[in-house]
């Protein structure tokens, strides 16, 4: 007989399951890494080797906050927030490929750092989980901080990381809008062109709002994101749009092109949107977030604030826990089924 | 090649060890030298010993009972003396229960009960009160009472036998309908006749013309065989419910209530035992794997201690530090190999320091939403999660919590290494 008291390891009664899927959050992490990759080689494609340069400065800047953060963790003999470098990395990267390349690299530096310390390891290490989302968040605080640039006499070359004049834009009217989407028109491409496929300024993620598209499909796939919503926000923007350019009088294309194609919304959409702890777990819930941020993002951008859907989704991920409340599927077995007994 | 059950959205658990096990035909394992028999081996009230310390008893002599309608009686698995009542930690349960340790001597001497050579001729009474004194109970796991399930209290129009077998790491089912087509059906035809049903489905995940001589034998008797999609979730007895007839049965209740009852395919086989031949519930088919020695069939009587099951295996103890009883999936890790065989463990695996232990080093929760992707009756076990964490019992409840089934899917996907089984959580909370 076998002699349980001889047993070199004592058994170990573990609670089922005893065998997983494999899947790990370092391996999501590498996922959405490898997705992004797509949207980082168009933007370098399209803008220059400068997009490369604020990538990775975002990148190394968050990588090496992880370092110093795991060091004094270590050294004060606290549990260690994020053991792996993935999650880090992939919001070095998002960071990146939120701004535009021609952000002064401080600043670059500064919305990677405030997103690193402030919004993901504080409120990871603090609040036990990310509210909101932390590359949005810190550029919303750094929008707002910077915007006393404004009273500089050239404050994009000081810092600042939107387009004062944008604030002037007239969004409304077709002549104003035509007048607005003009500065994305090229040589050989009209505006509408370069916004949907091949544009040079804004967001490094969205130059390519079709390779974007595309590479967000896949990767909702792939990686299991919350698809719906991108979906409903991308669907309620493209509906919006249509309206505004029918009900305006203007080109209903170029309404689109600059409301759904542009990086803040394209990218956002995919990377930023979908971000898992900070947006709805149930179904319907998932489709009221994506379709109120549009609805807050398309309010902002016929304000001139292009890039609102940061301050957008910001506002929404605040009220994550209350979405979390409502929109619940029917459990199997209770209700609604004609078999029910 | 890998060989996956698919779950939805995508998901899909590795029924690697299933592999080859379904080929192995049913070794039969040697009666131990003491055999430890739980008075409590079934859902209900257990009965009172019927024997004393030193008395001797015969294989397949009852060796307790009780007058609740729940309780069904328990079988001496050996000859030999009783050498004591004690209580032993039960291998379910995981507390501590009354058990009655007989040690085997002599020659084995048989006590089995009369032979219904003819059971078509008995009355539905009779043959139900035989399948309790058996002490038949569901072998599929959930080790509730057969005879109450065929009392009759509910109006039933389905029969359905579940020979799903989706754990990940079980055969022994498989083995059964290869091995034991004839009894397989007799009993169906028992239990079919008891209810008094319109329908018979036999529910299989095997192929058409993996099993010839019982698709032969279940065409004959005018029984349905439905080939049901490979995947672990729907061997569920409520999940099948819904696959097979759209019913759904609330988490109140019970197949019964919406004219359903189900019974697992080496339920079947017992009944057919007990009614045809007179053999009283003592032993039963598993499933066992070890890395070590791979996967075998073996034929094990009640009572019979793991670590003689193991060592029968050929395992050292070095070979092993977890052991697992029952569904890889669903079953506890015992903490202790002297526990013995209850009627409801189909499966026994022993894993090494090597294997895998996925759920050492969990993470904090990335709320990415898999489990909830894949968690077969839609609840959302992330949001249970953080309620069970908080203290929330009024969300936890929103939640619905009570519809359940324990499958393990949700930590199975979780990339956070987390334990999520909601019922499991709020329970030890
Ligand atoms: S699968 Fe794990 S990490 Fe993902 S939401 Fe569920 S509990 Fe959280
Ligand atoms: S254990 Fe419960 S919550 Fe988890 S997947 Fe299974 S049924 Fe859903």
């Amino acid at each position: 007989m076998v002699d349980s008291k001889k047993h070199s390891h004592p058994l170990r009664p573990d609670l089922p399951p005893h065998i997983a899927s494999g899947e790990s959050k370092n391996r999501v992490m590498m996922k959405t890494c490898v997705a992004m990759c797509i949207p980082a080689i168009l933007g370098v494609a399209a803008i220059g080797w400068n997009a490369l340069w604020q990538i990775l400065i975002a990148v190394a800047t968050v990588l090496v906050l992880h370092f110093i953060i795991q060091v004094w963790e270590r050294s004060t003999e606290r549990m260690i927030t994020y053991p792996s470098p993935s999650s880090p990395l992939v919001l070095g990267m998002i960071v990146g490929l939120s701004m535009p390349a021609s952000s002064p690299y401080a600043v670059t530096v500064g919305v990677a750092a405030l997103a690193m310390v402030i919004f993901k390891y504080f409120q990871g290490r603090v609040l036990y989980r990310k509210y909101i989302n932390p590359a949005a968040a810190s550029k919303t605080v750094l929008l707002a901080i910077l915007s006393i640039i404004i009273l500089f006499e050239d404050p994009l070359r000081v810092g600042m990381i939107f387009h004062p004049h944008h604030l002037r834009l007239d969004m409304i009217s077709a002549e104003g809008f035509a007048n607005a989407v003009a500065f994305y028109q090229t040589d050989t491409m009209t505006a509408a062109q370069s916004l949907i496929f091949w544009k040079t300024h804004g967001w490094i993620g969205g130059a390519s709002g079709v390779g974007v598209l595309i590479t967000g499909v896949i990767a909702s796939y792939w990686i299991k994101l919350k698809w719906r919503i991108p979906l409903a926000f991308l669907v309620v923007m493209t509906v919006l749009a249509t309206t505004m350019g029918l009900f305006t009088g203007g080109d209903p294309v170029s309404r689109i092109a600059l409301h759904v194609f542009t990086g803040s919304v394209i990218f956002l959409a995919f990377f930023m949107a979908t971000e898992p702890q900070s947006t709805p777990m149930p179904e319907r819930a998932q489709y009221l977030f994506g379709v109120l941020l549009a609805v807050f993002t398309f309010i902002l951008q016929l304000g001139g604030v292009l890039g609102g859907s940061i301050i957008a989704l910001v506002v929404l991920n605040v009220f994550t826990p209350l979405f979390d409340k409502f929109g619940h599927k029917r459990a199997v077995g209770l209700g609604g089924g004609k078999h029910v007994a | 090649m890998r060989r996956y059950y698919e779950e939805k959205n995508r998901f899909r658990v590795d029924a690697q060890m299933k592999i080859g096990l379904e080929e192995i035909p049913f070794e039969e394992v040697p009666p131990p030298p003491v055999a430890t028999v739980f008075l409590q081996q079934h859902v209900g009230p257990a009965g009172r010993p019927l024997v004393k310390e030193k008395d001797h008893v015969k294989t397949g002599q009852k060796l307790s009972d009780g007058d609740e309608p729940l309780t069904v009686p328990v079988h001496s698995p050996v000859t030999g003396t009783v050498i004591n009542f004690a209580d032993l930690l039960h291998p379910v349960s995981g507390e501590k229960e009354r058990a009655i340790v007989i040690e085997v001597d002599g020659d084995e001497e048989w006590e089995y009960m009369e032979i219904y050579q003819e059971p078509e001729k008995q009355s539905k009474d009779k043959i139900v009160e035989r399948i309790r004194e058996a002490g038949i109970v569901g072998l599929g796991g959930a080790a509730f009472p057969t005879h109450i399930k065929l009392s009759g209290q509910q109006v039933v129009d389905h029969l359905i036998i579940n020979a799903k077998e989706s754990d990940p790491n079980l055969a022994c089912d498989v083995r059964l309908m290869l091995e034991k087509p004839e009894e397989i059906t007799q009993g169906i035809e028992i239990i079919g006749r008891v209810l008094g049903v319109q329908k018979i489905m036999f529910a299989t995940r095997t192929s058409e013309g993996e099993l010839p001589r019982l698709e032969k034998v279940l065409h004959e008797k005018n029984i349905t065989l439905a080939h049901i999609r490979p995947s672990y979730s729907v061997g569920s007895e409520r999940l099948l419910v819904r696959e097979l007839l759209g019913r759904e049965v609330p988490p109140d209740k019970f197949p019964p209530d919406v004219g359903v009852v189900v019974h697992n395919v080496a339920t079947c086989v017992a009944v057919a035992q007990a009614v045809i031949k007179g053999k009283p519930l003592i032993d039963r088919g598993l499933s066992f794997y070890s890395r070590e020695t791979g996967g075998r069939n073996l034929w094990v009587r009640m009572g019979t201690p793991v670590e003689h099951i193991l060592q029968y295996a050929g395992l050292k103890p070095e070979n092993f530090d977890r052991v697992v009883l029952g569904s890889i999936m669903m079953g506890r890790g015992v903490p202790d190999i002297r526990v013995p065989l209850v009627k409801s463990i189909a499966g026994v695996v022993a894993l090494t320091p090597q294997d895998e232990a996925p759920f050492e080093n969990p993470y904090p929760c990335i709320r990415c939403g898999y489990c909830d992707l894949v968690c077969p009756v839609d609840i959302y076990p992330s949001l249970l999660l953080e309620a069970s964490e908080r203290g929330n019992t009024k969300f936890i409840k929103k939640l619905n919590v009570e519809a359940c089934i324990d499958c393990s899917l949700c930590s199975y996907v979780c990339p956070s290494a987390i334990r999520v089984n909601p019922k499991q959580r709020i329970a030890s909370n």
